[in-house]
């Protein structure tokens, strides 16, 4: 509430200046008293000077009182005619005190504005979500009063969570579902709400916090609600429509910074996912993972693949020959090509054992004809071996691949610490088998994989063999390319 | 008994400087008040403030050239310029140095950095 000082106000140079024309006008000589009765400026006629001195020159005993909202806050001493001295300050100190209160307000209103401005300023440094809550916490404690304050987050379940809180009677582990309480309410409605009385509303649900007194604004971007935005009092405070429109300004800023840390987060964590995917499987493959936002993409079911093993001929001798060093560059360089064909024909890599390459063809994600697909890579890896600009690796990475198809256990294996994406079944040794049978440069397929694509590719029979734990022995074609 | 004027060509500007500085007007500080920049001067050559808040835009004399007036015309260095200009609008700052501003503020102000700052060139403890 504004106040006027009364004395404040007669020291005030151009009043007085004015008062003192007025008082030698009307050739009157008047004393000007505080609301206490003692003189606070005495002017005598003819003075020539502004100045205040007080005097004691006879005056008549005359008082007239200044008035302000029904109060008298001075006096005016002297003869009768002072009395228009009494009236024309009450009307100044009537327009002073308007004066001020409309100067508070607009001070009130510019403090915001400035808060608003400073929050927008403080924001630019926080990237993580917590620190943005925070904030904005901190910032609403200085505009409205809030012995407590909390950011609710809806999770996944629909389900509000304190985000961040403020005050001994949050409890971090506060939960509402999306309609339930007070705060649910408003995450459903979107509508920002004053409640004075907690007690008398049905919603409120009782929980470890004692509160008198709230207010709720929802953080919301359009129609989408992310969450709210709690402030409450223990005890009762009656919280004004200023707070609540302060409150939803404030859980609007909140909302799309909070919206834009959220998405920073899920970018970067896409981004570092997807960096460490790709290592495994072509781009396409990480595309689909991470659309796959039901997950079930890398649980482990039974599936029909195609199942690729190559290894190097005598890999233990070609070893001998250079020092390791040297052998793991060429190594990565042989790697490098044959993942790339690999991905090229949207197989996944499962797995390098030493020299060895084992690629799934049709898992984790579908893809039709994946025999076809894994015998064109098998060709294509081996005329890029025979081709390679690196003529120690021409001649020294011979290379044996074998393939085979049927249904396998395909998924994350593993423990919950460590897991692969692996493949189990009888055709995943089978292919292994194969790959030790075939000679540099050759390619070995089970007479399944021969059915599937003998009228794409030509073939020659190379024989059967028999493995253990299986009666009927295995039939093996050899890609003619 | 120290004074501070205020120079602003807008009515509000000038009333909310005034009521930010309300709390040390009540110790003993006066503050004065000019809408223009020719008027500012004025009250400046016959009661050399302590401090002046001046708005740098204004029709007519603007900031700029009040302050090089005060500093380097009438040479009354002593006088705490503190130049005020509205946020996003231009500030030149090489401007502001040759004409010997002391620093400058961006609108909208903080009451608070205003009530601090003016206390700590008076020297007033609050």
């Amino acid at each position: 509430m504004a106040q006027v000082n009364f004395e404040k106000l007669i020291s005030k140079r151009d009043l007085l200046h004015v008062i003192t024309g007025f008082a030698n006008a009307f050739n009157t000589p008047l004393e000007i008293l505080n609301k206490d009765g003692q003189v606070i400026a005495c002017l005598n006629t003819h003075s020539d000077t502004n100045i205040l001195h007080q005097k004691n020159i006879p005056l008549s005993n005359n008082t007239y009182p200044v008035m302000l909202n029904g109060i008298a806050i001075g006096w005016v001493k002297g003869d009768q005619t002072v009395r228009v001295f009494s009236e024309l300050l009450s009307y100044l100190a009537n327009k002073e005190f308007e004066k001020k209160s409309l100067a508070t307000d607009m001070l009130d209103t510019y403090r915001e504005i400035n808060l608003l401005y400073d929050i927008a300023d403080k924001i630019v440094a926080c990237t993580e979500v917590i620190d943005i809550a925070r904030l904005i916490i901190d910032e609403a404690r200085q505009l409205i009063h809030a012995p407590n304050a909390s950011i609710m987050l809806l999770n996944n379940d629909d389900v509000l969570e304190i985000l961040s809180a403020y005050g001994n009677e949050f409890i971090p582990k506060t939960r509402l579902k999306r309609g339930e309480g007070i705060a649910g309410n408003v995450a459903l409605t979107g509508i920002a709400e004053i409640v004075n009385d907690v007690a008398s509303d049905p919603r409120f649900v009782k929980g470890h916090n004692i509160v008198s007194s709230l207010l709720c604004a929802p953080l919301r971007i359009k129609d989408r609600i992310l969450g709210v935005m709690n402030l409450s009092s223990y005890p009762s405070y009656a919280y004004s429509a200023r707070d609540l429109k302060l409150l939803n300004i404030l859980a609007s800023q909140a909302a799309s910074f909070i919206d834009n840390a959220m998405l920073f987060e899920n970018k970067m964590k896409t981004e570092h996912i997807k960096a460490h995917l790709q290592r495994y499987v072509s781009p396409q493959i990480v595309r689909s993972i991470l659309e796959d936002t039901e997950g079930n993409s890398l649980n482990p079911s039974k599936r029909k693949i195609t199942i690729l093993f190559s290894d190097i001929r005598k890999f233990s001798s070609v070893c001998e020959k250079l020092a390791p060093e040297e052998i793991v560059k060429y190594l990565n360089e042989y790697f490098a090509l044959m993942v790339e064909i690999i991905f090229e024909h949207k197989g996944t890599v499962n797995k390098f054992v030493g020299d060895m390459i084992v690629a799934l063809f049709g898992a984790p994600f579908h893809c039709d004809n994946n025999e076809i697909q894994a015998i064109k890579s098998a060709i294509k890896m081996q005329q890029c071996i025979k081709s390679v600009g690196s003529r120690w690796i021409r001649d020294n990475f011979v290379t044996g691949i074998g393939i085979t198809a049927g249904e396998v256990v395909v998924g994350n294996i593993g423990s919950p610490r460590h897991m692969d994406y692996t493949a189990i079944g009888d055709e995943v040794n089978i292919a292994d088998r194969l790959q030790s049978l075939a000679k540099g440069g050759q390619i070995l397929v089970e007479r399944n994989v021969y059915h599937a694509t003998k009228d794409v590719f030509k073939y020659e029979h190379f024989g059967k063999i028999t493995i253990k734990g299986k009666e009927k022995p295995i039939e093996i074609f050899s890609v003619i390319y | 008994m120290p004074k501070v004027l205020i120079v602003d060509d807008e009515p509000h500007i000038r009333l909310l400087l005034e009521q930010t500085l309300e709390d040390l007007e009540d110790k003993g500080v006066e503050i004065i008040t000019a809408c223009n920049g020719k008027e500012a001067l004025e009250i400046i050559k016959k009661e050399s403030p302590d401090i002046v808040y001046l708005d740098v835009m204004m029709p007519e004399t603007n900031g700029y050239d009040v302050c090089n007036a005060v500093k380097n015309e009438l040479n009354l260095k002593n006088i705490y310029i503190i130049m005020l200009t509205a946020k996003g609008q231009e500030y030149d700052k090489k401007r502001g140095e040759d004409s010997g501003a002391d620093i400058y503020m961006t609108k909208p102000f903080n009451p608070d950095v205003i009530i601090a700052k003016t206390a700590s060139i008076l020297n007033i403890a609050l």
